[in-house]
């Protein structure tokens, strides 16, 4: 049967109910709602998962009592502070940076992703309202972690909180386009992404979150400055601490380096996406895992 | 007369083949495949409102691979897809609101969630207006027979349920044309039986161009629909049941003796007369014999005539439609290629089978089920 489509103009819907394109709010309420469900459907993993977060900040909370004086010089004489923020922060980011990238593997291995392809949801909104639920929780168990440290007896300058709130949006703008690049590599390898084990080696190292980036040889802390999380940590501890210690970040040149990171990095992490999601599409790689 | 119907669906030509991935890649994911495989190889056909076209055809067949290229799941090798006139590759997020797509598989459900929350959140993702996802999805459900389950969560449906809920989920934003994989594929004959009137009369109700694929061949053939036969990426049928049976199909004779050894003797005058090189089966008492086109029971009488004495029954039997499908597809030797999704799929069943064997031991170490996310 010989078939020629090429005469057929596009026809409008004439029936069916009040719709619109869909917005980038309705898609990322229906992925909020969804998530939310889940999620309390598991209330003791949420629980041990949050409890398990904050135990590092009780284990710096006793190296602490071990450093003190001339060994708590390089991190400003209140390690306890230190490690609250750099600790707080990193937990903040975490979210944006591995939400996405885990849903998307949720996705694959459980067959939910061709239903969310076949919705007409623009490609590149999927990532951004997949990675929202992920990047509240991560700033849930940030605060929650900061409190915590609070409560020990940390430090923190309350009256900078609108600039740390700044380079933290910051931040997870920068960690979100991280995600999404790695997530791009994770259409194609279906089951790792590498970019994100390469990079989380890297944050905890060289971010200096529990330590002074000071205390790396020079030429890892030349790679430090090429990680979103060094700004982000280093720029609140010049915000939020008196004696920040003597890696000391100022808040102007942190917010600077994030947006430009913010700036050339999402747009790239959102097109790459778009390119291994039609490269996936086209090699068939969508339908498993 | 001219038709003046503009067809809804339109598949002008299309080819696909899969590549294996290329070399760069191959350092990051093993390709599932080594050499290319030609899933679909120049088909065309078209679908109008109102219209069910069934395709059917064995495993690797091309069935999926076609309704993934019209859902924009993948993209055709050459050729084009339109769907109500948009081009499926460069205009999908159009075609997409456009189509209700029901896979294969259950799983594409949200297990966790209830069903009118499944229903909200493709409402939300396909745009529907928040008076209109509450009203559709109460709709929805009605229609398909699930009002009394709206908040149960998948997890406590039945396999008929499910398949209920994913044709809702298809319906609910009363698309022009549906897309059906396997829609009876899990459910038991009574409930497909029903799930099946159901989509029939949507479609009628509707006006709804639908293009379904199963391997039940009772139920195609219950269908009366148009039906498209596809064998290793190529159409081999475009048309009405009836039309192929009397194409195809040849006059089928079923004897009884009354004894074996008669049924024996005329078996073997068929087989070396009016039935050699056609199929003649013996099975006890009773011989079975395909003829060649346009012979007559009388030619057979004939044939048998010194052993007329010993003919207890005489019956013209209507070939199953699988023994017919059997014929024309055997015509072509060997397995069918497997292209990267029916290997997915392959390796996606034999998981949910140690998913299951494992649940078997836990259940059997626990001495309760435990819920899986």
């Amino acid at each position: 049967m010989t078939t020629t489509t090429s005469s057929i103009e596009p026809r409008r819907r004439t029936r069916g109910p009040a719709r619109a394109r869909p917005s980038i709010w309705s898609t990322l309420r229906a992925f909020l709602r969804m998530e939310f469900i889940e999620e309390v459907s598991y209330p003791m993993t949420f629980a041990f998962t949050m409890l398990r977060s904050l135990m590092p900040l009780l284990l710096s909370f006793f190296i602490g009592q071990l450093v003190s004086g001339a060994g708590a010089r390089p991190v400003g004489g209140d390690y306890l502070t230190f490690v609250t923020i750099g600790l707080g922060v990193t937990a903040m980011l975490q979210g944006a940076l591995v939400g996405f990238g885990g849903l998307l593997q949720q996705a694959f291995m459980r067959g939910n992703l061709e239903t969310y392809l076949v919705e007409p949801v623009p490609w590149t909104v999927l990532p951004l309202a997949m990675n929202t639920w992920a990047l509240i929780l991560g700033v849930f168990n940030g605060v929650a972690l900061m409190i915590l440290g609070i409560v020990l007896g940390a430090n923190l300058d309350y009256g900078q909180m609108l600039g740390f709130g700044l380079l933290i949006a910051l931040g997870l703008a920068a960690t979100t386009a991280i995600g999404i690049l790695s997530a791009s590599v994770l259409m194609l390898t279906l089951k790792s992404q590498p970019i994100l084990v390469v990079y989380g080696l890297a944050a905890s190292l060289l971010a200096g979150s529990v330590f002074s980036v000071s205390q790396l040889p020079l030429w890892l802390r030349l790679f430090a400055y090429m990680i979103p999380h060094t700004y982000v940590i280093n720029g609140a501890r010049s915000l939020l601490m008196d004696n920040p210690g003597s890696f000391e970040m100022s808040f102007g040149a942190a917010v600077l380096v994030l947006s430009l990171f913010s700036v050339i990095a999402f747009p790239i992490g959102l097109w790459l996406f778009r390119r291994s999601l039609e490269f996936a599409r086209k090699m068939g790689l969508l339908s498993g895992y | 007369m001219t038709n003046t119907v503009e067809p809804s669906i339109a598949v002008d030509h299309i080819g696909k083949i899969y590549y294996p991935t290329p070399g760069w890649m191959r350092a990051l994911v093993a390709t599932q495949i080594r050499e290319p495989v030609v899933a679909l190889d120049d088909i065309a056909f078209t679908v109008n409102p109102g219209e069910i076209v069934a395709i059917v055809g064995p495993n690797g067949a091309g069935k999926t691979t076609t309704f993934r290229i019209l859902v924009g799941l993948t993209t055709p090798t050459s050729g084009r897809a339109t769907v109500m006139g948009y081009d499926a590759t460069r205009q999908s997020a159009s075609v997409r609101s456009l189509v209700g797509w029901m896979p294969g598989d259950d799983r594409s459900l949200l297990m966790r969630l209830t069903c009118e929350e499944n229903l909200r959140f493709h409402g939300r993702l396909q745009g529907l207006k928040p008076k209109a996802i509450e009203r559709q999805v109460k709709r929805t459900l009605e229609l398909v027979g699930l009002g009394h389950a709206a908040r149960k969560s998948i997890f406590a449906l039945s396999a008929g349920m499910r398949a209920r809920i994913q044709l809702a989920r298809a319906l609910l934003h009363e698309p022009p044309v549906l897309i059906l994989d396997e829609p009876t594929g899990a459910v038991d004959p009574v409930a497909a039986h029903q799930l099946l009137n159901l989509i029939t009369d949507i479609v009628a109700e509707r006006d709804i161009a639908a293009l379904l694929s199963s391997h039940r061949l009772e139920e195609i053939e219950a269908l009366q629909t148009r039906m498209i036969l596809l064998d290793r990426g190529s159409i081999r049928y475009d048309g009405d049941l009836q039309t192929m049976r009397n194409r195809l199909d040849r006059p089928c004779v079923e004897l009884t003796f009354a004894t074996a050894a008669a049924a024996a003797t005329a078996a073997k005058m068929l087989d070396s007369g009016i039935a050699a090189g056609s199929a003649v089966n013996v099975d006890g008492v009773t011989v079975r014999c395909i003829l060649p086109h346009g012979t007559t029971q009388g030619v057979v009488l004939a044939q048998l005539e010194p052993m007329l004495a010993d003919i207890v029954t005489v019956d013209e039997v209507k070939r199953p439609l699988r023994e017919l499908l059997a014929e024309i597809y055997g015509a072509t030797a060997g397995p069918a290629p497997s292209t990267p999704e029916d290997e997915q799929r392959r390796q996606r069943r034999q998981e949910r089978r140690r998913e299951r064997e494992g649940e078997g031991r836990n259940l059997q170490g626990a001495g309760r089920p435990r819920s899986r996310r």
